[in-house]
């Protein structure tokens, strides 16, 4: 970012005030830069989600960098609680316990309760060392009503050779804890029938064996490579590993048990079908590669990129995108992107249990787990307004498909669709303020 | 070579590589006047911090990849 003393703004005051209660006052304003958005996303007939993010960026005269990020999204509709759509209706126990929902013969079972609002902030401070060299560190808390994490995170970076090289080391961490409505089921306990009014006491719940709040933590490690390799041409090259402790259960999801020859639900105990409570391993170790290549064709840019991801849940995923930039004038633009997307199955996971076969030591039929492919296709419009703020609008498509009719499905399952696709729209808008 | 063998070997070839990369990287690149068109908006990783935040957290939230280009992070139970 140059550095250009400008007359300060509103928006400009706020966030040097900001940066002063976060203890690094006493260097004047110098330059400030604020992106803001807005994201509207809709899965018809499930999830619709509402975003709003603040990020900035503020340079002191001493060449310290802060920067903030502010989140907020509000998540309603409904969500595939992970049991098997049956030929016949059936009933299913909100989280809460004191209600239930139905899932009418053939239809996706979705828990239509799902609701929750996410607030998020982030800072950080990167300070220069040498003229090579930048330390920045930083801190980050999200909170939802069952969910909060706080994190710590920090990276080294170098230039090398004349500034065409620059290595990048990053590492975080994250403390998190999820305090499921109802308190966190007992793996593989049979879904209860609701008991209005009872239930809606969590604490009577976690006595009825519920497990109350849980914890997780992440710890990221990371390694970049940034290479200018013509005047034209720049190549991003990075890895992440990151291991994962404690509960990385979903305690909303379950599986159903269903009859090993004709595939209809078995009865549970006092409830027409029988649903168990997911269980996932307490440990996950994930490694992705990533790159990226940018290249500056005379009046446009392209850029690729790819990643390789595997972990020892047996995930494995590739993915694949390209955009291409097409500044038909010289402050406006248009962008289309492409994304392909291929995961395979974690090992534990399966569309349903049968009834008295031995339970495995894990499973889970969160479609998110399953073998699936999706395709992103999106168009990016980006001007430059008067002022010199700058305007994006975007618009996307996204879809998701996996295996619908497995081969191995069971009676009656064999008519029904197993992994229905997801069509989501997604429109966002962008504003940066202060960009030089 | 067995699974373990090609584990105990990884490290070694990541090595390397990365020093053959580096010393790549040395007879890479431009003048420090040449950098008019990387300065150009679109030229950098990760330019659009709002359209890339917002792609990210879509992705974490339906997928089960995380990392990469970007953090690979904790953060929210996403639904």
């Amino acid at each position: 970012m140059a550095a250009i003393e400008r007359k300060p703004g509103g928006l400009r005051l706020a966030l040097a005030a900001a940066c002063g209660a976060l203890g690094v006052a006493g260097a004047p304003a110098h330059a400030t830069e604020v992106s803001t958005g807005a994201l509207a996303y809709a899965e018809p007939g499930r999830v619709k989600a509402f975003e709003l993010m603040a990020d900035g960026t503020h340079e002191f005269t001493n060449g310290n960098l802060g920067t903030f990020r502010l989140v907020f999204d509000a998540l309603t509709g409904a969500s595939a609680n992970g049991a098997a759509p049956s030929r016949n209706a059936q009933t299913f126990t909100s989280p809460s316990g004191s209600s239930g929902y139905t899932a009418e013969p053939g239809e996706t079972p979705l828990d239509t309760t799902f609701k929750d609002t996410r607030f998020a902030g982030s800072g950080g401070l990167t300070i220069p060392w040498g003229r090579l060299t930048k330390a920045t560190v930083g801190v980050y808390g999200s909170f939802e009503s069952d969910y909060t994490s706080l994190g710590v995170n920090g990276a080294l970076s170098r230039d090398f050779f004349q500034r065409n090289t620059t290595i990048t080391l990053r590492g975080s961490h994250f403390a998190d804890s999820v305090s499921p409505m109802g308190g966190a089921p007992v793996p593989f306990s049979a879904m209860a029938a609701p008991v209005p009014g009872e239930h809606d006491d969590k604490a009577a719940l976690e006595d009825d064996g519920g497990g109350g709040s849980e914890s997780k933590g992440v710890t990221d490690l990371g390694v970049g490579l940034t290479q200018v390799l013509t005047r034209r041409t720049l190549l991003a090259l990075n890895y992440t590993g990151t291991n994962v402790t404690g509960y990385q259960t979903d305690p909303y999801k379950i599986l159903s048990v269903v009859n090993g020859t004709t595939g209809d639900p078995a009865p549970g105990t006092g409830t027409p079908e029988l649903f168990l409570y997911e269980n996932r391993p307490d440990k996950r170790s994930k490694h992705a590669a990533a790159a990226e290549l940018i290249q500056n064709l005379g009046r446009d840019i392209m850029t690729l990129s790819y990643r390789w991801y595997e972990d020892d849940w047996g995930i494995k995923s590739r993915t694949t995108e390209v955009s291409y930039r097409l500044n038909f004038q010289p402050t406006r633009y248009v962008q289309p992107n492409l994304r392909w997307y291929h995961q395979g199955a974690a090992d534990f996971y399966r569309r349903y249990l049968v009834q008295g076969a031995a339970l495995p030591d894990f499973a889970s039929a969160d479609y998110r787990l399953g073998e699936m492919d999706a395709v992103s296709l999106g168009l990016k419009y980006g001007t430059k307004l008067k002022g010199g703020n700058d305007l994006t609008l975007r618009l996307e498509y996204y879809k998701q498909t996996g295996n619908h009719a497995p081969s191995d499905a069971i009676g009656s399952l064999r008519d029904l669709d197993l992994y229905p696709t997801v069509d989501a729209i997604i429109a966002n808008v962008g504003l940066t303020f202060g960009k030089q | 070579m067995d699974a373990r063998t090609t584990r105990r070997l990884l490290p070694a070839l990541g090595l390397l590589v990365a020093g053959m990369t580096l010393g790549g990287c040395a007879s890479m690149g431009v003048k420090p006047w040449e950098r008019d068109i990387l300065a150009r908006p679109g030229m950098t990783p990760g330019d659009d911090v709002i359209t890339s935040s917002l792609d990210e957290h879509i992705y974490f939230s339906k997928e089960a990849s995380t990392g990469g280009l970007g953090s690979g992070g904790g953060g929210c139970g996403c639904n």
